[in-house]
C-alpha cells in the first residue's frame, strides 16, 4: 500500500515492515501519519493459492550427518523431515533472492554454527533455527548446510530476477 | 565515450542506488559518500541522479572523445591534466587529453563525474555497481563507457565546493533499539572514541575500542537502513553502509544521519569516529542545507 501510494519502498520481515520515504518530500510527522492509517486499514493478503515453488535438492551438505544426530534421526529421516513438507517464504534478506522459509518440523530445528564457514557454496541448501532457505550466491555463512540444488535463485538478467519471492509456498524435491 | 588508461584498485559505476528490489534482498548500493558523488554530478551541470564512477586507489587516469566537463571529488584528491586542477572544481577536458585523478594520504572514495553522466545500460533499474552478486564489474585498463549528452557548456569550468571537512563526530539519531541498551551503555557509546578497523568494506564500517554492551541477544530479523549502528554479541559495533544487507538481526544503537554518512565512509582504517547525538529536526536541517548546497550549484 505503502509503494501502490508513491510514498516510497516497503521492505517487509517476519514481525516488521521498512517504509522507506524522501524526508524533505515528505515530513516524518506526515509519514507517520499515513503508515499509521494504512497499517489501521490493512486487512490480510487476499484469499487465493500462493506459487508454488519446486526445489530439487540432493542431501548431501557438510552439516546432513551432525544436524540429524543432534536431532536424534538418521539421515534418511531427517531428509523426510525437511522435503516432507511446505513452507512459506516469509521474506527476503541477508543477500539477493535469499528466502527465509519456516517453518521447520520442530524435530530438526538446530541453531547456527557456532563458526560460520567464510564460504558457502551458491545453491547450498540450509537450516537454523526454524527456518530454512538457499544460498543464492557464494557467500560467508553460519546455517547448516544439508544439501544442494542448482536452481538459480538469483539472476540479475532475469526479471523478477529472484526465484523465491515472499509469499511463494516452497518444497524442497529429495533426489 | 570515455576511456580508462589506469582503473586504480576498484573503480566501479555508481548511481544515486537501486531502491525498487530491496524486497528481493538486493541492496541499495550507490556512493559511499553520497554528498562528495552528488557534489560531482551537480558540479559539472548533471541530474543528481546521473551515475558517475566511484573509485579506490588512486591514481586512475582517463581521455575523453570530445568536450566535457569533469571534476573529481571525495576526501582529498585531484585532478592532474597539463595542469592541477584542485579537487571538488569543475575542469574543461580536452578532447584525447589524459586526466588523472590523484589523491593524498587521505584519500578513501573518490568520485570523478563528468558531464553528461555515464549512460552503461542499468540492471535492474540503476546503474549503480554491486560487485558481490556480479552487477556490475570492477572497471579495467582499455574500458570504453558511454556518456550522455552533456547539459552544459564546458565553459563553465571553475565552478567550485569546499570540500567538507570530517567532522571531529558523526551526528546520530539514538535508537532505534534503545530497549536494547542500559542508559550507562548508551552513555558510553556517546562517550567512546572509536577506532576504524581495515576490514570495513562497502558494507560497513567496522569499529573497534570499548565493547557495547546490548541485552536480549538478537532481534527478529527487520528491514535496516544505511548508517545504522548495529551490535553484534561481540560489541564491536559496525556502521551500515551503501552495500549492506537490506534486513538485519543485531540490535542498532543509533543511526548516523544521512548528512553524515560520507563522514563514515572516508575515514581510513586507523582512524577515529565518535558518535553525537541529534535530534531529528537538525538531521532533516542537516540534509536539506546539503541538497540545498547542490541545487544551488547545478
Amino acid at each position: 500500500m505503502w509503494e501502490a501510494e508513491r510514498l516510497g519502498v516497503a521492505v517487509p520481515a517476519y514481525a516488521s515492515v521498512l517504509l522507506r520515504f524522501d524526508p524533505l518530500a515528505l515530513a516524518p510527522a506526515d509519514a507517520e501519519r499515513e503508515a499509521m492509517r494504512l497499517a489501521l486499514s490493512a486487512r490480510a493478503a487476499p484469499a487465493g493459492t500462493p506459487r508454488l515453488v519446486e526445489i530439487p535438492t540432493t542431501y548431501d551438505g557438510p552439516d546432513l550427518a551432525d544436524t540429524a544426530s543432534r536431532s536424534g534421526l538418521s539421515v534418511p529421516e531427517l531428509v523426510v523431515a525437511h522435503a516432507g513438507r511446505e513452507y512459506r517464504a516469509f521474506f527476503l534478506g541477508f543477500m539477493p533472492g535469499f528466502a527465509y522459509c519456516g517453518t521447520l518440523d520442530v524435530r530438526i530445528v538446530a541453531p547456527r554454527l557456532e563458526r560460520p564457514r567464510e564460504r558457502v557454496p551458491a545453491g547450498s541448501v540450509a537450516i537454523a533455527d526454524a527456518q530454512t532457505g538457499i544460498y543464492p550466491l557464494d557467500s560467508p555463512g553460519g546455517w547448516r548446510l544439508i544439501g544442494r540444488t542448482e536452481v538459480r535463485c538469483f539472476d540479475p538478467e532475469r526479471d523478477p530476477p529472484v526465484l523465491i519471492r515472499a509469499g511463494d509456498r516452497v518444497r524442497f524435491l529429495a533426489r | 565515450m570515455i576511456r580508462i588508461l589506469a582503473s586504480g584498485a576498484r573503480a566501479t559505476i555508481q548511481d544515486p542506488g537501486r531502491f525498487a528490489h530491496l524486497r528481493d534482498g538486493i541492496p541499495t548500493s550507490g556512493p559511499m559518500d553520497p554528498f562528495a558523488f552528488g557534489a560531482a554530478n551537480a558540479l559539472v551541470g548533471n541530474a543528481l541522479a546521473a551515475a558517475a564512477l566511484e573509485i579506490v586507489g588512486l591514481p586512475f587516469s582517463f581521455v575523453c572523445e570530445d568536450r566535457r566537463l569533469v571534476v573529481a571529488t571525495g576526501r582529498d584528491v585531484a585532478l592532474r591534466g597539463r595542469d592541477d586542477i584542485a579537487g571538488w572544481t569543475a575542469a574543461f577536458a580536452r578532447p584525447g587529453e589524459t586526466y588523472t585523478v590523484i589523491g593524498g594520504a587521505g584519500a578513501r572514495f573518490a568520485y570523478l563525474a563528468i558531464s553528461g553522466g555515464i549512460t552503461a545500460p542499468p540492471v535492474l533499474g540503476s546503474r549503480a555497481a554491486y560487485l558481490p552478486a556480479g552487477i556490475g564489474r570492477a572497471l579495467r585498463v582499455g574500458d570504453a563507457l558511454p556518456l550522455g549528452t552533456a547539459r552544459v557548456d564546458p565553459d563553465r569550468a571553475g565552478v567550485s565546493l569546499a570540500p567538507p571537512d570530517l567532522g571531529a563526530s558523526v551526528r546520530t539519531i539514538p535508537g532505534p533499539h534503545l530497549d536494547r541498551f542500559d542508559e550507562d551503555a548508551v552513555a558510553a557509546f556517546f562517550d567512546a572514541a572509536f577506532r576504524v578497523e581495515a576490514a570495513s568494506d562497502r558494507m560497513g564500517t567496522r569499529l573497534a575500542g570499548p565493547p557495547v554492551t546490548a541485552k536480549g541477544g538478537e532481534i527478529l530479523t527487520s528491514g535496516i537502513v544505511a548508517g545504522a549502528v548495529q551490535v553484534p554479541s561481540g560489541g564491536a559495533p559496525i556502521v551500515l553502509l551503501a552495500d549492506h544487507q537490506t534486513t538485519g538481526g543485531y540490535p542498532v544503537i543509533a543511526t548516523v544521519i544521512a548528512a553524515d554518512l560520507g563522514r563514515v565512509a572516508q575515514r581510513l582504517p586507523g582512524e577515529v569516529l565518535r558518535f553525537a547525538r541529534v535530534d531529528r529536526e537538525r538531521a532533516l536541517a542537516a540534509l536539506r542545507a546539503d541538497r540545498e548546497l547542490l541545487a544551488a550549484i547545478a
